[in-house]
């Protein structure tokens, strides 16, 4: 009997160095680079690395001084706000039909928008570079807007379409018998109803687009469309090379509005990232 | 399964009572696919053209605005080209290695913490990682490996090396530190995921299976794991989809080198068309990309997504 205690002790204190060991692993290498965006520019890169830098707000002065940052904020939320509008605007009339009618074909059009998921953004690049030169869009925000949107379309109505899933259809057949209208039903008892999906799909989309990178690279040459993602490749200094304090500045600038957002839907993430698969 | 029948019957009912009465068969047919016309429409406008645009680019030799068609000499050449097919290999070494290892881990975290009681602080803090755009992060990287050498200097402080490596300058090493980037980014992704699955299995069976004297080990393994096959295979085929298309990292941190040893597919279509401008030689890169893409989303998602209304 003491064995087995002792060996469950054992076992409890495996498992915490494993946690823990993971933990800093995670949390170590963004405390550095937290350090790297508040040191000056000469203490970056060194023959040995400096662990304890002089405090210094040079990066912050520099990303609003030596570069157009409030273009490059506004062209991230106005791609990304657009987009998601779009997206909601597509995928909740197309979840509701997935989720509540039975029709020919109805399977088929399910998984052609799980599939386009599947396409990787080199396939499509150099058409949709064309496709946008030739409409005049190349470096606007609203080719970005189009391609985010795009992006995330089948993520959010099949997550949207998962909470769909959820709500008994008897509530809908009592609005029905009152007389309501399809898309009465789906404005005012649906959309309300899967409210914490449609949030859900919807921070998912904006985090998504945030990250997007190889398409925003095609599209944008100025700062007319630089979103943050790849504004951070272009912070170079010519011959100095890179300038990491100022791509760390930018990085944590980005990373605390998802932060806050994903706190905000957390119980709801698992099931967000697997597109309804599972129900945490 | 009465309930089942009662409920399917009290459908049935309703429907019989038709709701769209007051319209025209027509309409009443038509109101599902119009309500879904719009994503689909606008989704094949973004994928199915462009595809088609591939192959017919694909066909051709295209400098700047000149255009002379070549019928399949881009994918004759394509086979031949030992760029082409060295891309296909780093694909496939980088993201296997990435994928096996972000698994391995997040399945064991998953494990150990799910009934822990801190388990919304390991969450959260583990989920750290992903929260960073990816650009950020393959520069987080490519100066902890190689401008700041803060990985050869840790390394030397423990004694494990005795002068700094070139992570960057060996085949290995600069694979590596891309799959290390991608694990430490996107473990997080699979591990909030199995939690999840974990915490939503029935527990009465755990219990059963501990009442009976089962060690939690032989819980997982027998009783836990295989309930959530599943869900494992969701999130590999999701987490597998974006590892094949891998650009950012390989874009920021190496360019593909050393000697394209990191060059994966995305970035090779990437090269050739955009830096060489060989668009037409690219479009059949594309094309050979988008055929491998079809057969594995054949092949994979329709077995593990459910469509549909489950009744």
């Amino acid at each position: 009997m003491a064995r087995r205690r002792k060996s469950q002790a054992g076992s409890l204190a495996l498992r915490y160095a494993i946690l823990i060991a993971w933990a800093l692993f995670c949390i170590m290498p963004i405390i550095w680079f937290l350090t790297i965006g508040l040191r000056p520019r000469t203490e970056i890169v060194l023959p040995r690395p400096l662990y304890i830098p002089t405090l210094s707000l040079d990066a912050w002065n520099m990303i609003w001084t030596a570069w157009p940052m409030g273009a490059y904020l506004r062209n991230s939320l106005l791609a990304i706000f657009g987009s998601v509008v779009i997206d909601l605007l597509l995928a909740i009339p197309a979840a509701y039909s997935l989720a509540r009618y039975k029709y020919r074909f109805r399977e088929d059009i399910g998984f052609y928008i799980l599939s386009t998921r599947m396409m990787a953004p080199a396939i499509v690049a150099i058409p949709i570079f064309f496709l946008f030169k030739t409409m005049g869009l190349l470096d606007s925000i609203w080719a970005l807007m189009l391609i985010y949107a795009a992006m995330n379309l089948s993520l959010v109505t099949w997550i949207v379409r998962s909470y769909m899933l959820d709500i008994p259809p008897e509530i809908e057949d009592a609005a029905r018998t009152d007389g309501a209208s399809d898309m009465r039903i789906l404005v005012s008892i649906i959309v309300p109803m899967c409210l914490p999906g449609i949030i859900t799909a919807g921070v998912i989309a904006v985090i998504f687009a945030i990250n997007e990178f190889l398409f925003t690279l095609l599209i944008a040459s100025t700062q007319n469309a630089y979103t943050l993602s790849v504004a951070l490749a272009n912070f170079t200094g010519g011959s100095d090379g890179v300038i990491y304090n100022a791509i760390a500045m930018v990085a944590f600038i980005a990373f605390v509005p998802v932060l806050l957002l994903v706190v905000a839907i957390q119980k709801h993430l698992s099931r967000g990232l697997t597109m309804g698969a599972v129900k945490g | 399964m009465a309930e089942a029948i009662a409920t399917h019957l009290g459908r049935a009912a309703v429907a019989a009572r038709s709701p769209l009465r007051r319209r025209s068969p027509f309409q009443r047919k038509a109101f599902p696919y119009l309500l879904v016309a719009p994503a689909v429409i606008y989704l094949l406008g973004i994928t199915f053209y462009p595809g088609l645009y591939a192959i017919y680019q694909s066909l051709f030799r295209v400098r700047f605005n000149s255009w002379t068609f070549i019928g399949l000499d881009n994918y004759t050449k394509l086979l031949g080209d030992h760029e082409f097919w060295a891309s296909l290999w780093n694909t496939f070494i980088m993201g296997s290695g990435a994928l096996l290892l972000e698994f391995v881990i997040a399945l064991t975290l998953a494990a150990l913490a799910y009934r822990d009681p801190w388990i919304k602080s390991w969450r959260i803090l583990f989920l750290l990682p992903m929260l960073f755009m990816p650009s950020a992060v393959s520069f987080i990287w490519k100066l902890a490996f190689n401008d700041g050498r803060v990985v050869s200097d840790l390394l030397m402080r423990i004694g494990m090396i005795d002068r700094p490596l070139d992570f960057l300058g060996n085949i290995w090493l600069a694979r590596l530190s891309l799959i290390i980037t991608d694990v430490w980014q996107w473990t997080p992704f699979l591990f909030i995921i199995f939690v999840a699955a974990l915490q939503g299995q029935d527990a009465e069976i755990e219990e059963a299976a501990r009442l009976d004297g089962a060690r939690w080990s032989q819980i997982f393994w027998n009783v836990s794991l295989p309930m959530l096959r599943p869900i494992i295979a969701v999130a590999l085929v999701l987490r597998g989809i974006d590892i094949v298309t891998m650009f950012t990292s390989i874009f920021i941190i190496t360019g593909g080198t050393p000697g394209g040893a990191t060059e994966t597919m995305s970035y090779f279509i990437y090269r050739t068309g955009f830096k060489r401008f060989d668009f037409g030689y690219a479009s059949a890169a594309s094309v050979l990309l988008l055929a491998l893409t079809v057969i594995i989303a054949q092949s994979f998602v329709k077995r593990f997504f459910r469509s549909g209304r489950e009744d």
